[in-house]
């Protein structure tokens, strides 16, 4: 298969390259910096992965950069993986316009916009193709500081749901993963104790492992997932 | 252009099983006289921008064949 995916650089977007890059698949991965971590999958796939820097806050440039330039016409796209994203984390009372709005554009507008052409690619091609949305248990916990971010997930399930029910039946499945908390860079600023305390609402009473969300997105995006559209799978350590 | 633009018609008509028309006219209506949904002209329009580089739809609605042309910048 050929797969877009977005926030290939690090944490778990690097996890899913190694997991489907591993497994034969053709990555066109995406992020702003390359890694010494995807140089190093560069190096032991020299010709699965292919790469595109490229930052989503600018969402007018994605048909070119991406689609004319990096996976180009020619070639189907199998799926696309949502994996980029920030987290501007606040209370709501400190709430800023600029930090919300480039959370939006990198979370949302772009990715809004990238799940456009890659329907468009599969329709020229005819291709079944397979979305897969990474949200956060945030939208359906709720944690302290974290409104603003869990806004922007809920819209991309939302967004995922419909995309689900308007082209189904050319053969576009859409799902979101539902993450738990994970240990990157995204949650490296949380203490010790904070970070305990998210484990001990988990039934496993431990942090969500990045190899096992990676595990979901490429079952997801392969086709012994090709009755399973429009869900929200949970992998989050049993959140409660 | 107008016989490749029926090549294309007739692409996305028998991806839905339908059979290809003979002929298009500056006056064929899409939905009407073509029988496309709004997915058949999501189709169409992305085989459209493949041949001929022009997002016909972007900047509003089309109805008519005519106005693809136009867009396409060639009226027969
Ligand atoms: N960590 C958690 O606890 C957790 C929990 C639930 C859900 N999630 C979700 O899981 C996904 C992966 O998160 P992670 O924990 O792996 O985060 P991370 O370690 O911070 O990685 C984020 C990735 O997104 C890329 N990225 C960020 N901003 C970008 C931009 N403007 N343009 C292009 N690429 C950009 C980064 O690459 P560059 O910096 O090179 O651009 C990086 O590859 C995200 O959708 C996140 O919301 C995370």
């Amino acid at each position: 298969m050929n797969i877009l995916l977005t926030g290939a650089s690090r944490g778990l977007g690097l996890k899913i390259a190694e997991h489907l890059l591993s497994s034969g698949h053709t990555v066109y991965g995406v992020s702003r910096s390359k890694s010494d971590q995807l140089n190093a999958l560069q190096e032991a796939y020299p010709d699965q992965l292919q790469f595109a820097a490229y930052d989503l806050t600018d969402a007018s440039n994605i048909k070119t950069a991406l689609f004319d330039e990096l996976i180009g016409s020619d070639i189907p796209l199998h799926g696309f993986v949502n994996n980029a994203a920030m987290a501007y984390d606040d209370i709501i009372t400190n709430l800023k316009v600029e930090p919300l709005q480039e959370m939006y554009q990198v979370n949302v507008i772009s990715p809004f916009m990238i799940v456009r052409n890659v329907i468009r690619h599969a329709l020229l091609h005819r291709n079944p193709c397979s979305i897969v949305h990474v949200s956060s248990i945030s939208v359906h916990t709720g944690y302290k500081g974290l409104a603003m971010y869990a806004s922007t997930k809920g819209a991309l399930e939302a967004f995922s749901k419909n995309t689900a029910r308007e082209w189904g039946s050319r053969g576009v499945r859409s799902n979101a993963i539902v993450a738990g908390f994970m240990e990157t860079d995204m949650s490296s600023t949380l203490s010790a104790e904070q970070k305990e305390r998210i484990y001990r609402r988990t039934a496993l009473k431990e942090a969500t492992r990045p190899e096992s969300v990676a595990e979901m997105a490429a079952f997801l995006l392969s086709d012994k997932a090709a009755s399973v559209t429009g869900q929200n799978l949970f992998v989050d350590s049993g959140t409660i | 252009m107008v016989q490749e633009l029926q090549n294309i018609v007739n692409t996305v008509r028998g991806n839905k099983g339908l059979d290809p028309v003979a002929a298009i006219g500056d006056e064929t209506r899409l939905r009407e006289d073509l029988g496309m949904d709004s997915l058949d002209l999501a189709e169409l329009t992305v085989r459209i921008e493949s041949v001929f580089q022009v997002d016909v739809f972007e900047d509003g609605v089309v109805n008519t064949v005519e106005e693809i042309l136009a867009k396409i910048g060639e009226k027969k």
